[in-house]
């Protein structure tokens, strides 16, 4: 057999294979065309990938599928990258919050616009524009007016309140979805002495709390666990490795499946006495790649009309 | 990193906007470019009750097909012109669309537990952490 | 019903079962043709007659298939066929695809447990269809004392022969492997490409790897990206060879040293989760890790396109 070649990194891609919500394309009829832009991940404090949609009515966040050892065919081409991309409607308060709470140190109102200044992602402005921006900010932030001018503050108790409602609704699409939620917290040595409902039911807030975590910082993380009455678990076993795909085991495949059906009593079902000619068997048999067979068998092997 | 100010403009399709076959296929081929997709494999696939089966390099494949989730589209986009510098935007271009997808497996059938169906979950999830909340 | 062969890419040809097989003490011959070529099916051939018939076979001077012409094979094959009062036939063909798919196997299936597992299927055919079956007499490549014994044991009360060189000790192999000879020479020679490669030209030789005429055809019809139709066998290292020259590099998840790399990589990965987890529990800021649903999903945030 021949040697394995060492695998040769993409340098060129050019082409991305996305699963992007209908509202991304459809907004492209108006007059700007969506963007990707980078900005400040309020979980990682580092630069991540989103979209705005146009107008940057829409903000929308991007998550790469990838598997190690895939490719596409798309159409008539090859591209090598096999990532899938999901672009996802997203809530811009989740990556304003870390602008107010920054600016909200201070503990005074402030006009809003004067929040959003980062050298390092200047796009973050952008999130002011997007139309869930402004009419939610009351969410996380208390609210004042003056005169024709607006002024907010950052509000911790507003913003916990606010993500609780989150884990909330996370909780329900969870169970609707039927995605288990257990093995995370089954094999730890923390002993409960809840009811077993309560049990399924606690699991079910803590792995919501965990998606929610993904977009607030690890601070505000901890104040959520608290606010929702959950105790922190310090034990590692709490964040498993993900789980070993099972495609990938060693177990044999169907070795010979086809084949020992030949020893299976298969056959003794068939009736033995008007046994097919070659002619009524090749009616039956895959032709692919066999055209002439039929030809070459009929007139020597006389089929039995019956 | 100074192309943190970059954004990369999404253009729609040059006209008609073109539907293809996708194939989502278990192993990496060291290529971007032209293939004889449809002569060589759609042409050779066989479809069965529930289950798709075909050969690549002579290994056998197992696979479905999946539908892009409720409200969702698949696109394809491709890079229109590399700028020189940092400081230029990038734009990219929507080649052609797709509906559903056909992943395919090496050798084990398509189940419910394939990581890819797994990430379909994504999009119903992101809804739940990302729609509005009451008030 | 749909022959198994749809799916299986197995083919089964048969004769009608001759009744005075069906009643007297039979002998059975088993032979294979197309196991070297590179190109095209493997063919396994079974032929049955009383063991009172067997001075009739030998007249009808049936020889080792590879001793004969086509021509000869072909007016052998019509005089077995006139036989069909007595004499009885059956052929496997295993289609190239078949045999490229189970030997690259992730749980390798090799050319000798094919081939015995088809021989094994043709003797269990030949019972099911009522033949009396006592002597099995049979071709191997292989060692035969361990293939004899194997069979035996799959089926008591047959006496069963297995000897290199069968074809040309026993005229009942003879005619077995003059069977499967024809129809392996018939589907080489007419194969229909399920690929859509217009006009194939079909002179592709013996389909033996050191025919010139056959690495000509190799050359001709080597896809950069597909490597090559179905009718090639590509487990064979003459493919390979080519493939690896001419064709892009594919990997699998399976390749030997990809597939070593690539579980070390994902060890590496959760060790580190794990230390990275406990690690968080002292504050120390450990890299970001994303949650399980993220990662059971294989679903990642990126920092650029």
């Amino acid at each position: 057999m021949a040697t394995r070649k060492k695998r040769t990194p993409n340098a060129q891609n050019d082409s991305w294979v996305v699963v992007a919500a209908d509202s991304v394309i459809d907004s492209q009829k108006k007059n700007s065309d969506p963007a990707f832009v980078k900005l400040r991940n309020p979980s990682t404090d580092a630069a991540s990938l989103y979209m705005f949609g146009s107008g940057d009515d829409q903000l929308y966040e991007v998550k790469a599928f990838e598997e190690d050892f895939h490719s596409w065919f798309l159409g008539q081409t090859v591209q090598q990258d096999g990532k899938l991309l999901f672009v996802t409607p997203m809530d811009p308060l989740y990556l304003i919050l870390p602008y107010l709470i920054k600016s909200g140190k201070e503990g005074k109102f402030q006009p809003v616009d004067q929040v959003f200044i980062d050298e390092e992602f200047p796009a973050c402005s952008r999130l002011l524009n997007c139309t869930r921006s402004l009419a939610s900010l009351h969410h996380v932030a208390e609210e004042k007016e003056v005169g024709s001018l607006k002024f907010h503050r950052y509000s911790r108790d507003r913003t916990l309140n606010w993500l609780k409602k989150k884990v909330e609704r996370t909780v329900i699409a969870l169970k609707k979805r039927n995605i288990s939620v257990g093995e995370g917290v089954k094999s730890t040595t923390y002993v409960r002495v809840k009811p077993e409902s309560d049990h399924h039911e606690e699991d079910y807030l803590r792995y919501a709390h965990g998606l929610i975590s993904e977009y607030i910082s690890e601070d505000l993380s901890k104040a959520l666990l608290q606010h929702l009455q959950l105790p922190e678990l310090t034990s590692p076993k709490d964040t498993e490795p993900p789980l070993k795909k099972r495609k990938l085991s060693d177990k044999p495949v169907e070795a010979g499946e086809d084949y020992t059906k030949f020893n299976s009593a298969d056959f003794a079902r068939k009736p033995p006495k008007k046994m097919s000619a070659a002619q009524k068997s090749l009616a039956k048999v895959d032709k692919t790649g066999m055209k002439p067979m039929s030809s070459f068998f009929s007139p020597k092997v006389k089929a039995e009309k019956n | 990193m100074s192309c943190n100010s970059n954004v990369i403009r999404v253009l729609p399709p040059v006209g008609q906007e073109q539907r293809v076959p996708v194939h989502l296929m278990p192993c990496e081929i060291e290529h971007n470019g032209s293939a004889q997709v449809s002569e060589y494999f759609t042409a050779t696939m066989k479809d069965r009750k529930h289950e798709k089966t075909v050969s690549f390099r002579g290994r056998g494949l197992k696979g479905q097909e999946l539908s892009c989730p409720q409200g969702y589209t698949g696109l394809v986009l491709k890079e229109v012109n590399k700028p020189g510098s940092d400081q230029e935007d990038r734009t990219v271009r929507i080649s052609s669309v797709f509906n559903k997808l056909t992943y395919w497996n090496l050798e084990t059938p398509p189940n419910s537990d394939d990581t890819i169906v797994m990430a379909m979950d994504w999009p119903e999830l992101a809804e739940a952490i990302h729609g509005p909340v009451d008030d | 019903c749909i022959c198994n062969c749809v799916a299986s890419g197995h083919c089964r040809l048969s004769s009608h079962i001759p009744d005075v097989c069906k009643t007297e003490d039979c002998c059975l011959g088993i032979d294979e043709a197309g196991r070297g070529p590179v190109l095209g099916p493997m063919v396994y051939g079974i032929c049955f007659c009383p063991v009172s018939k067997k001075d009739d076979l030998k007249d009808l001077k049936v020889a080792d298939s590879k001793t004969l012409t086509e021509t000869e094979r072909e007016n052998l094959f019509q005089k077995l066929d006139e036989a069909r009062s007595y004499i009885g036939w059956a052929l496997q063909i295993l289609s190239p695809n078949t045999i490229s798919t189970s030997m690259l196997q992730r749980s390798k299936y090799n050319l000798n447990a094919l081939s015995h597992d088809t021989a094994i299927g043709l003797v269990q055919y030949a019972l099911d269809s009522g033949v009396q079956l006592t002597e099995v007499f049979v071709d191997t490549v292989g060692p035969a004392e361990k293939y004899e014994e194997k069979l035996s044991q799959l089926f008591p009360g047959v006496k069963v022969t297995v000897r290199p060189k069968a074809d040309s000790l026993f005229p009942v192999v003879s005619a077995a492997s003059i069977c499967a000879k024809v129809a392996r020479d018939r589907v080489v020679k007419g194969w229909n490409f399920a690929e859509q490669l217009g006009e194939v030209d079909s002179d592709y030789g013996s389909g033996y790897p050191n025919d010139p005429k056959t690495k000509a055809w190799l050359l001709k019809y080597l896809d950069p990206v597909f490597g090559y139709p179905q009718f090639v066998r590509f487990s064979w290292s003459t493919a390979q060879t080519l493939m690896d020259s001419k064709s892009v590099t594919v990997h699998w998840d399976d390749d030997d040293e990809d597939g070593e790399k690539a579980a070390q990589r994902q060890n590496n990965r959760s060790m580190l989760s794990y230390f990275s987890a406990s690690s968080g529990a002292n504050d120390q800021t450990p890299a970001h890790q994303p949650h399980r649903f993220f990662t059971d999903r294989r679903l990642k945030s990126l920092d650029a396109l």
